[in-house]
């Protein structure tokens, strides 16, 4: 069995606090549900746990792919070069997703970009409340949502690659998983981002506009704790699949 | 909605935890009592055997179909979907923990994961509804039942596309080559579609559970057809039950769309309303 | 195999091909089925005394949805390289049979939305049944070819391979052409082409929600029109996107190397886009100007 040393306790630290990076993350991306498809709404016209995930899950194959190189694997920083491999993929899903989503709402809608939640964008100063036609939330991908999703998404991607890195390495020295460490640590990050990205959902519950939605400041530090406490007892039991065959 | 006759809550969650850990058991003793018959009967019960497991898995989805309904009613503002999702998340952990922790206790490891999955979509349920304040009455008691179920449906699929719930079997024979991801998805998929597809006003709950047998059958079907790869004739058995069980309810899902669904017409205009 | 930089190169862009058909495909696939965030239209037209003639393809959002036929695709395909096919044959008999299933799930949500809308009186139209499955179907075969083709490309023939198996890196591409195509081809079709008696670029009011266009150039519209308006714009654009996902997050670390400099590569492409959609942004503004000009003048003169 697993003896409770420092070593053990800090990975179930990381693994809870790539869990509330994964819930954090999801706050930070502009998604406007149904009503943005419309056009009704400022954000990405899609769920929120679904391009959280999406984005997320294209970090988790840029940070494997990284972290399977050997001469990476032998590096002593190999943590902070997979983390940024995980960030990379992750933002360059999102900003490819967000700019050909602008491409749509600009020439295939025809509606200016405006946010709901303030009057001029936080980091251009441009007007918004202007260009809000009437009876909507907004439209579209003002600038401050746009550059509120890329770090969501990079923290969605260190999220991820986070839990995988201290996943696979304590498998990888696993009697039983071994040569399987990658599958293992793949499903179980799966599991751990999945819950991880559907429990912060219900309280965005369906639009947030990024890290200027006053929604944002109200619904955090409760879902923060939630996913802490939920990726804590995770990280607990991943650990305990990989020591408990010794 | 109370004016029809309803299968009680209660009565699904015993035929999820009884039928899944029935099937899931059985793939363990079908192949002892063959090895103890011998002869072509030892034959015949290693090929059934892993379909049991599949069996076991409809049983969990089933009861995983309901429960999501009832949670899903209450609207969760970010679709049917996601609860899925979760349940599959929790599932997954809990019984990749508990088929490993039992070590040699084999035998364990599924009720140990059944009861990790409760405590952990009990823990949930309960932030969702003390901390986060969803107000959904059912939340604790629904969040935990989808995390069992979840766990239930992982355990049986897995044991009919590896033949054995053994941690060490699984690992080669299907977290090496991908087909747990496929338990994973199919599994949440079979789960949610259910309710997701037969969303409206005028949802009826026989309906759903018929869908609820159709889809944990496709799920059994490709866990089959995974089967063959891993296990040879027994995967082809697999497929073989699924695909008439899922015959069967597909057909008596139709039975009750035409029965419930306003008109069915071949083609036609729009019908003028009053509007 | 040993790969050179002009052939990881080379196979590098097949990829981005592939990523761009498939993330096409896709769009088009939900709009011919009317799946994701536009379909709460669909769903809520009969409530509004609409009753249509559209598909209901409510599988779940596109994501799982496509996951879901990925990684059946990704299943079957192992299950036939391993039985020593060919990887083309078995890469096309994979995503015939996942498919296949798609289609079922399809029908099911179609005829199980509709029966529960029985108290708004809207049928269930056979005919739409019928010849629009097997367009789900094709489109969706084409998705699921194109991302299992690259799942077995990234585990197979790229050097380094990636460590995971092809059911899980198809499942990812799954996952991922499924939030592209909800985000960007599905505003076309639900923000446009549903609404698309109203005049353009005037701002949907939340007021005409479920109140979608029911006729057609010729007759009354189906999910077939839809496709057919979104193949020329949304459909593509989300190509674009998924194509661009595929080959930017691969081209830093394959032409310079698993380092800090294709980190800082891939991070500077993140910033050209920061930079190209607030040019977007100025440029939209300026051609379309404000709604409230007026309102604002006022508050000005008070």
């Amino acid at each position: 069995m697993v003896v409770l040393d420092p070593t053990t306790l800090i990975n179930v630290l990381l693994i809870a606090i790539s869990g509330t990076l994964v819930c954090i993350a999801v706050h930070f991306i502009p998604v406007g549900g149904a009503p943005a498809a419309m056009a009704q709404a400022t954000g990405i016209g899609t769920g929120t746990v679904e391009l959280a995930a999406g984005s997320g899950l294209v970090g988790l194959i840029t940070a494997s792919a990284m972290y399977a190189i050997p001469s990476v694997q032998a590096d002593p920083n190999a943590m902070a070069l997979v983390l940024a491999a995980g960030a990379m993929g992750s933002m360059i899903m999102l900003a490819s997703t967000m700019l050909a989503g602008s491409l749509v709402y600009a020439y295939g809608v025809g509606v200016p970009f405006a946010s709901a939640q303030v009057k001029k964008d936080p980091i251009t100063g441009a007007r918004q409340d202007l260009y809000m036609s009437k009876g909507t939330q907004g439209q579209g991908l003002p600038t401050v949502c746009f550059v509120s999703g890329i770090i969501g998404a990079a923290l969605g991607g260190i999220g991820g690659a986070l839990i995988y890195f201290v996943l696979v390495k304590i498998y990888a020295t696993s009697a039983l998983i071994g040569g399987s460490a990658a599958a293992v640590a793949g499903v179980f990050t799966m599991g751990v981002f999945y819950v991880n990205a559907v429990v912060p959902s219900y309280g965005v519950g369906g639009t947030i506009e990024g890290f200027h939605d006053p929604k944002f400041s109200r619904v955090i530090p409760k879902y923060a704790l939630t996913s802490f406490v939920v990726s804590a007892l995770c990280g607990i039991l991943a650990i305990l699949i990989g020591g408990g065959l010794i | 909605m109370s004016e029809i006759k309803e299968t009680s809550p209660n009565t699904l969650m015993a035929f999820g935890v009884i039928g899944g850990l029935l099937g899931i058991y059985l793939t363990y003793i079908l192949p002892l009592a063959g090895n103890a018959a011998g002869g072509p009967v030892k034959g015949l019960l290693t090929t059934i055997a892993p379909a049991a497991g599949a069996l076991g898995g409809i049983c969990a989805i089933v009861w995983g179909a309901e429960a999501v309904r009832r949670v899903a009613k209450y609207g969760l503002g970010t679709g049917v979907p996601s609860i899925g999702q979760i349940a599959m998340g929790m599932g997954i952990i809990a019984a990749m923990f508990g088929l490993s922790i039992v070590g040699q206790l084999t035998l364990a490891g599924p009720i140990v994961a059944l009861l990790t999955a409760s405590v952990i979509g009990l823990i949930i349920g309960w932030f969702a509804q003390n901390v986060i304040k969803m107000k959904i009455p059912v939340m604790i008691r629904c969040m935990t039942e989808i995390a069992a179920a979840g766990s239930l449906v992982i355990i049986g699929f897995s044991a009919a596309a590896a033949g054995s719930f053994e941690f060490g079997s699984l690992i080669t024979l299907v977290f090496d080559n991908g087909i747990i991801l496929g338990v994973f998805w199919i599994g949440a998929m079979a789960m949610l579609h259910p309710f997701n597809a037969c969303l409206g006003p005028d949802e009826k709950q026989k309906r759903l559970l018929y869908l609820a047998f159709s889809t944990g059958a496709i799920t059994m079907a490709v866990t089959g057809i995974a089967g063959i790869m891993t296990l040879g004739n027994a995967g082809i058995f697999t497929l073989l039950v699924g695909v008439v069980i899922w015959l069967i309810f597909y057909k008596k899902f139709w039975d009750e769309v035409y029965k419930d669904a306003a008109s069915v017409l071949g083609t036609g205009l729009i019908p003028k309303t009053e509007a | 195999m040993v790969l050179d930089l002009t052939m990881s190169m080379a196979i590098l862009a097949f990829m981005g091909a592939l990523a761009t058909i498939a993330g096409c495909l896709e769009d088009l696939e939900s709009d011919v089925g009317s799946q994701s965030n536009p379909n709460s239209q669909v769903q809520l037209a009969p409530q509004m005394n609409f009753l249509h003639r559209i598909y209901n393809k409510a599988i779940s959002g596109e994501p799982i949805s496509n996951g879901l036929s990925a990684v059946i695709g990704g299943i079957v395909t192992t299950v036939m390289l391993n039985a020593k096919f060919f990887p083309l044959t078995a890469i096309v008999l994979g995503a015939f049979v996942a498919a296949i299933i798609y289609g079922i799930f399809a029908t099911t949500s179609y005829a199980g939305r509709v029966a529960s809308q029985s108290r708004f009186k809207q049928p269930l139209y056979m005919d739409i049944m019928r010849y629009t499955t097997p367009s789900i179907i094709a489109h969706n075969f084409i998705v699921c070819l194109c991302l299992v083709a690259l799942a077995y490309i990234q585990s197979q023939i790229l050097v380094p391979a990636h460590p995971f198996s092809i059911p899980f890196l198809a499942l990812i591409w799954g996952i991922s052409v499924g939030a592209i195509g909800s985000s960007v081809g599905d505003v076309h079709y639900g923000a446009e082409r549903e609404f698309q008696n109203r005049e353009f670029g005037c701002g949907l009011n939340t007021a005409l929600s479920g109140r979608i266009v029911r006729r057609a150039e010729s007759g009354l519209r189906n999910s077939i029109d839809n496709v057919w308006f979104c193949a020329k714009y949304g459909g593509p654009v989300t190509g674009i996107a998924l194509g661009l996902t595929v080959f930017l997050s691969s081209w830093p670390t394959t032409v310079f190397g698993y380092t800090w400099i294709a980190i800082g590569v891939g991070v500077a492409i993140v910033l050209v886009m920061v930079i190209l959609n607030r040019l977007l942004e100025i440029n939209v503004k300026n051609a379309y100007g404000p709604y409230k000009e007026e309102k604002n003048e006022k508050e000005a003169a008070a």
